[in-house]
């Protein structure tokens, strides 16, 4: 009860902050502020002190993708006053369905570019730092250490766990939310701002805390690779900007170690909270499109900000790979597996066939039956990468018959595996031979180098390659 | 906000979120009752062969929408009720 008069204090916008300089009092907001911002000011809960703290704000948007673009719009919007963008890539017409910031006569152009060009347009009045250029670990803390807080719109778990490992170390809120296909997930970390191995009371936690270990690299799905439906990803954004005003418009991001550290810090009360949302293409309004969960706080055994982490993480250290989050991540597989005589390029399959030395054969594709759907080499037969991984394991684990594994029943005819790019097709022709399909080396089992992708560059331009 | 239908007497419901839903090729279903929460992944493996190393060692779990962890031996366990509602929410990493 004794936090009573700090919660209403954040309640209505006006908390009284150590840090002067932030609340932006003593200054006037200018007439086109006034006018700008008018609506959201008189908001209960907002009035003049909490848009002078938006103003004086500066927020990192990490991606200018589905998530970046959406989540930029309300952040500009709002009258964030420094607004730094990161982002390496540049807009292709793929990108065009969900990330709503770039534009059709941007294709080409620097992602980060595109989208402040559509900002200034949106809101002059912030200053927009573009960084066209993706973070990394030599980067990622020079960045963030010029920013209030932080929004995570990025694609991949490698840099989530670096993202959030350098949040935790200087200090920042960071507002992470993700998405693909028909899924999103959004949750606030480290806010407020706690320091390192502090766990004697009820922190927040950061990304490792919910998120201990990545999913394996076979399983991460990108939304090249998987697909994604645009409000899905737009909603997650959205919410992200959400999140990061309220954060700033009531002084949340400031770090508690400035309070003193008698006990009772507000700082505390905070329940994390995952936002999950899924959205159900196959039903009418879904029974469950949203769900809030209940997180739990800081661990105490985590290795960025649990008991000993002061030992297991600095910044130092992430400059010079430690942790190594792409190997971390499962990311630095080589590209090659197989040896070279159990690969065939696009071109040599293709000649092969055509010249008739190749009769039967049994062609593997592992694509997602969707990919398979717009186009496949003639005589393929579809059985998706997961699927197929599935079917290994059970057999492998009863100890069915290997064969079954295949869709079409023959015991000699060579096999040839394909896929998108060619990974899954090297690891789908391992399994095979792990279980014994390849009867001791008799039987060929043979890798379509650079799958679906080579073939439409070596063999067929006009095939339809998604 | 909605909630699931409720399920049979005697079961608890579980959602698949993500690639849980891949997985299992379901968003949801019902399992019997009262269930230890260490025992969960053993049965979930036993249903869906590979989903513990594939979803379930990377995957938060939740009962009633509040975050557990799965128990350690030696440490006290959980048990999943009749009428409870327990999710499987792999982390998603895309945007």
């Amino acid at each position: 009860m004794q936090h009573n008069s700090t919660e209403e204090q954040r309640s209505n916008g006006v908390a009284t902050l150590a840090n002067g300089e932030r609340t932006g009092s003593g200054r006037r907001l200018t007439d086109e502020e006034f006018d700008r911002y008018s609506r959201q000011m008189i908001v209960p809960g907002m009035g003049k002190e909490a848009q002078l703290r938006l103003i004086n704000s500066k927020v990192l948007i990490i991606g200018a993708g589905g998530l970046g673009c959406p989540a930029a719009q309300y952040i500009a919007g709002a009258g964030i006053g420094t607004i730094g963008i990161i982002d390496g890539d540049v807009v292709e017409p793929s990108n065009l369905h969900r990330q709503v910031g770039h534009a059709t006569s941007r294709i080409g152009m620097k992602k980060a570019d595109s989208l402040i060009s559509h900002l200034r347009d949106l809101n002059p009045l912030p200053t927009y730092v573009p960084y066209t250029f993706p973070i990394s670990p030599d980067n990622a803390a020079d960045i963030i250490s010029q920013y209030d807080l932080v929004l995570d719109c990025t694609d991949n778990p490698a840099t989530r766990y670096l993202i959030s490992d350098v949040c935790v170390l200087l200090y920042k809120p960071l507002v992470s939310a993700a998405s693909v296909q028909k899924s999103g997930q959004l949750i606030v970390l480290n806010c407020p701002p706690t320091p390192q191995g502090r766990v004697d009371k009820k922190y927040p936690p950061c990304y490792r805390c919910c998120f201990r270990t990545p999913p394996p690299a076979n399983t991460q799905l990108s939304c090249g690779e998987a697909g994604i439906m645009g409000p899905v990803v737009g909603l997650m954004g959205v919410a992200q900007a959400g999140e990061a005003i309220k954060i700033l418009a009531s002084g949340l991001h400031l770090p508690s170690s400035t309070s003193n550290d008698t006990g009772d810090d507000p700082h505390n009360l905070i329940q994390p909270a995952l936002l999950i949302h899924s959205y159900d293409l196959n039903a009418a309004p879904g029974p469950y499109t949203f769900r809030a969960l209940k997180m739990a706080s800081r661990k105490k055994n985590c290795i960025a900000c649990g008991e000993n982490s002061p030992q297991t993480l600095t910044l130092e250290g992430i400059k010079s790979s430690n942790p190594n989050y792409l190997q971390f991540c499962g990311l630095q597989t080589p590209k090659t597996i197989l040896p070279v005589q159990d690969r065939i390029t696009a071109s040599a399959y293709h000649a092969t066939r055509q010249s008739g030395q190749l009769q039967n054969h049994i062609l593997l594709d592992t694509r997602e039956k969707e990919h398979f759907s717009f186009g496949s080499i003639d005589g393929a037969v579809n059985v998706p990468f997961g699927k197929l991984l599935m079917k290994a394991a059970t057999i492998k684990r009863d100890g069915g018959n290997a064969e079954e594994i295949l869709p079409i029943k023959s015991a000699e005819d060579p096999i040839f595996v394909v896929c998108r790019r060619g990974l899954d097709s090297q690891e789908a022709v391992e399994k095979l031979k792990e279980l014994g399909v390849d009867h001791g080396g008799k039987r060929k089992i043979v890798d379509i180098i650079g799958g679906m992708k080579a073939w439409k560059e070596e063999v067929d331009p006009s095939f339809p390659f998604i | 906000m909605t909630t699931t239908p409720k399920p049979p007497p005697g079961h608890f419901t579980i959602l698949y979120f993500a690639t849980a839903t891949s997985f299992t090729s379901k968003n949801v279903e019902s399992l019997p009752a009262p269930l230890s929460l260490r025992k969960l992944v053993g049965v979930l493996e036993e249903r869906y062969k590979g989903i513990k190393e594939g979803v379930l060692d990377h995957s938060l779990v939740t009962i009633n929408l509040a975050y557990v962890d799965i128990p350690e031996e030696g440490e006290d366990d959980v048990v999943i009720k009749e009428g409870d509602e327990v999710a499987i929410i792999p982390p998603v990493s895309s945007g």
